[in-house]
């Protein structure tokens, strides 16, 4: 317990030598010329501020659902109403409620992303069902949740298989329910596969016209009616 | 507080309101995601005495991206190093604050200005920058009592947040108090996009 109470007095101190020298940058270098400021910081001041506040824009957005329309919306209420009223309260307290009742309303209240590669599947086949997340899915609902995440058809799906799952019977009727629900490249990948996936440095974007690097004889492709 | 025998009795009540009334939006981020700085900290931090690392990192970092994003790093026991490392990149941003504030704060006494200076962090700068006081003395009076008022609200949300995870824990859920506040943190984005559109506005007309 003493070494917990030292390594969190540690924590704390880093924590707030850095952030201050970082706050107190500006005045420390110019410390001993603060009486005549030279002109470009004045401007350089005047300019990066809009700079900095547009990129806090960006940094607020990326912990909201920003894939969303609702923050968008909200936002543009609230550039509406500032615009319009000049009342910052007015404006901010109604994008904060037009948007908490958008994501209450349109069943978007935790925002997932979907990383659909093969070192995280969104679907899962256990021995059990099958998996979306944490949660059983209907085989014939994962297209349209799928879907709902404007996931692309011509994407590649993969489908994680666990060790222990010897019938292959549900995970390919996952499969034909994919396909039936247009999203014609599902791919099989077991444990093994999507773990030596994590070692390789390729990067993660999901770009929809990525091919699954997984070579053939590691996965087993599903053949069907359209290929 | 000194330099305030300058401003009139009304004038400060007035500063105090305006400032309050700004403030307000901070008020509701601070304490919202302050209390999940401290839930967070109490819940995941793995640490004894939660309660007190919450007031001490509130009180001396206030800075919510690192009260967040600092405590996998603390459950893992991370050198001090990394931890300096980590603060160095999530926090850098806050070095190009001080710049704005630097000929405003020219006159402003050491201790005055090392106050104000930690209380460069972004929804509190963005105010002071957007401040519509430009008489030097009420502009400080303003920024001071905003600093003091956002200060208290992050605290408190840290604290609180940390208290009702170690004492209360197994009495309130914080889910069901996340589920009533789902969304409130676009109060932090409204206030960026309401002063960005100030800014952009007084750019385009002149004005300052």
């Amino acid at each position: 317990m003493k070494d917990e109470i030292l390594y969190m007095l540690g924590v704390v101190a880093v924590g707030f030598a850095v952030t201050y020298a970082l706050r107190a940058l500006p005045f420390l270098l110019f410390a001993g010329r603060s009486r005549s400021l030279p002109p470009w910081v004045e401007r350089f001041g005047n300019l990066i501020s809009p700079v900095i506040i547009a990129g806090l824009v960006v940094y607020a957005y990326s912990g909201l659902a920003w894939r969303t329309a609702w923050p968008y919306l909200a936002g543009a209420l609230t550039v509406g109403l500032q615009l319009w009223k000049r009342n910052p309260l007015v404006s901010i307290v109604a994008g904060t409620l037009l948007y908490m009742a958008l994501i209450a309303t349109c069943g978007c209240t935790t925002y997932r992303t979907l990383e659909l590669d093969a070192k995280n599947p969104a679907v899962r086949v256990s021995t059990k069902g099958v998996l979306f997340g944490d949660a059983y899915v209907a085989p014939a609902r994962v297209p349209e949740i799928l879907a709902d995440y404007d996931v692309p058809r011509d994407r590649v799906i993969h489908i994680l298989l666990d060790p222990d799952v010897r019938d292959l019977r549900p995970a390919r009727f996952l499969m034909a329910c994919l396909r039936k629900g247009g999203y014609t490249r599902p791919v099989l990948v077991t444990a093994r596969h999507a773990e030596s996936f994590v070692t390789e440095k390729k990067p993660k974007a999901a770009s929809s016209r990525r091919v699954s690097p997984a070579p053939a004889k590691k996965t087993i492709r599903y053949k069907g009616a359209n290929e | 507080m000194p330099e305030s025998v300058a401003i009139p009795p009304r004038e400060r009540r007035a500063i105090l309101r305006r400032a309050f009334i700004d403030s307000l939006p901070v008020l509701m981020g601070y304490t919202t995601m302050g209390f999940v700085a401290g839930v967070l900290l109490a819940a995941k931090g793995d640490v004894v005495l939660a309660p007190l690392w919450a007031f001490l990192t509130s009180a001396l970092w206030v800075t919510g991206t690192l009260s967040i994003a600092g405590v996998p790093e603390i459950a893992a026991r991370a050198p001090l190093v990394t931890f300096a490392l980590l603060t160095l990149a999530v926090n850098f941003r806050y070095s190009f604050y001080g710049f704005t504030m630097l000929k405003r704060w020219q006159r402003v006494p050491f201790l005055h200005k090392a106050y104000l200076v930690l209380m460069l962090t972004d929804e509190n700068y963005a105010l002071e920058a957007a401040c519509a006081y430009h008489d030097p003395e009420k502009n400080l009076r303003y920024c001071t009592v905003l600093s003091v008022l956002n200060h208290s609200y992050w605290v408190v949300g840290v604290v609180v947040g940390a208290l009702v995870v170690s004492v209360l824990g197994h009495l309130v859920d914080p889910a069901v108090i996340r589920r009533y506040t789902n969304g409130m943190e676009f109060s932090m984005a409204a206030l960026f996009i309401v002063i960005l559109t100030d800014q952009i506005r007084a750019m385009k007309t002149g004005r300052r």
